[in-house]
């Protein structure tokens, strides 16, 4: 495990004071928030200053973390290679305060939950706290067919224990979630009692996963909808036809393409989106791909076109 | 060996009650009752009590945005719903871009 350096991450030094710690996380959030950023690596940098962020703006978890990284600094870990040592947090404590928000340790690092997952549970066990555990978050990207279709998938969680000798040690755990059919993007998954231990003999939070639909080879998702770019032919859009359209759920359906259809048309087939019960819809759009006008035959009949619409002028409205 | 969890999917036939939703941000439900008073997350009749009230995926997302704001920005409730809904729009134009294979 990497010993994570908290102030590089957020561009400052120790001395920085709380105003300080404050204004370069608002600064570099406004940088890569991945709504905004344009920086390729822009989540990983959110979650990197988020994590910093969470340890840094925290009095008691800064003071652990400095005092941590002194000793580190003085017993030279080689780089990689970081445990954190017996007892390392010992006079310090961890409250997971009313303004802190949710449990989002899940996007955290390894290093991060090794320091302070475990501690802030045996803080809340001292001050003889009972209350169900946390909640966690975290993200679960599934295929577009595993949305529409359901699956289930297999997902693994750390979970930190303390060893005989009292060294912090992690624990994976394999959860076999089942996706119901039809979710969308940006539904919730509830795992039930797969959050937080809950404190003073409470139950366990529960775990909520938020589905992200995969990029597709052929369909693109917005919100409920399923959008494809179907290509029909010069002839297919200006007589109209049957045309064989493959679906995400598997298969293929005969879709009209009404005559005279314009390039960008939108073809709706009703409730063949995501959403169960309340199902988006499959929109095609059209594109028409013209054949090559290489061997004779094509070019021949491309000039007779030529011949017959010589009245159509598709550049009217340009006024030329 | 896979433990094998009782999934639910957030949806309008299992959704979330208001003391879920609290729960799950790490606040109370006095929080979730401002959420719905300034309008982050949407209740059919705000003016049955709490305890009735019923919330999606999106309601979860939002409360959730909601709260990192607050914590980590320090922005009062009114300005983390005008965030918000700027927030969707951008996304929701960015999806629409997408969906028609400009980007």
């Amino acid at each position: 495990m990497e010993f994570k350096d908290y102030y590089s991450a957020l561009g400052i030094d120790r001395t920085a004071s709380e105003e300080d710690v404050r204004k370069a996380y608002r600064k570099l959030a406004r940088k890569y928030h991945p709504d905004v950023s344009k920086e390729a690596d822009a989540e990983k940098r959110m979650r990197d200053i988020n994590e910093a962020n969470d340890v840094l703006r925290d009095k008691e978890k800064r003071a652990a973390y400095d005092a941590l990284a002194d000793r580190v600094a003085r017993g030279g870990h080689p780089q990689g290679d970081f445990q954190p040592p017996p007892g390392w947090d010992t006079g310090f404590e961890f409250h997971r305060g009313p303004n802190q928000g949710p449990a989002d340790h899940a996007d955290f690092s390894e290093f991060f939950s090794s320091l302070f997952g475990e501690a802030e549970r045996r803080g809340a066990a001292k001050r003889n706290y009972r209350a169900r555990g946390e909640d966690h978050h975290a993200a679960i990207e599934i295929s577009l067919e595993d949305a529409l279709n359901g699956a289930e998938r297999e997902i693994t969680l750390r979970s930190q224990e303390t060893d005989a000798q009292g060294r912090p040690s992690f624990k994976t755990r394999t959860l076999s979630v089942k996706i119901p059919a039809g979710m969308h993007p940006g539904q919730f998954i509830r795992l039930a009692g797969q959050g937080m231990p809950g404190h003073g003999g409470e139950p366990a939070g529960d775990l909520y996963l938020e589905v992200r639909i995969a990029p597709h080879r052929l369909y693109r998702v917005e919100e409920r909808d399923i959008y494809m770019t179907l290509p029909v032919t010069p002839t297919e859009a200006a007589l109209g036809a049957q045309v064989k359209v493959p679906v995400p759920t598997g298969g293929a359906v005969e879709v009209t393409v009404p005559p005279n259809a314009r390039s960008g048309l939108k073809l709706r087939l009703k409730g063949r989106g995501l959403g169960g019960k309340q199902p988006g819809d499959l929109y095609l759009l059209l594109e028409i791909a013209l054949p090559p006008a290489t061997a004779d035959t094509t070019r021949k009949a491309y000039e007779q076109l030529a011949q017959a619409s010589a009245s159509f002028n598709p550049r009217q409205h340009l006024g030329v | 060996m896979a433990t094998v969890s009782v999934t639910t999917a957030i949806s309008a036939s299992q959704p979330l009650a208001a003391s879920e939703l609290a729960h799950a941000c790490g606040a109370d439900t006095e929080w979730v009752v401002q959420l719905v008073e300034v309008g982050i997350v949407q209740v059919t009749a705000a003016e049955a009590p709490p305890e009735r009230w019923q919330f999606s995926s999106a309601d979860l997302q939002s409360a959730l945005e909601a709260r990192r704001l607050e914590r980590d920005f320090g922005v009062g409730l009114d300005a983390a719903a005008l965030i918000l809904d700027l927030q969707h729009e951008v996304r929701r134009l960015k999806a629409v871009i997408r969906a028609h294979g400009l980007r």
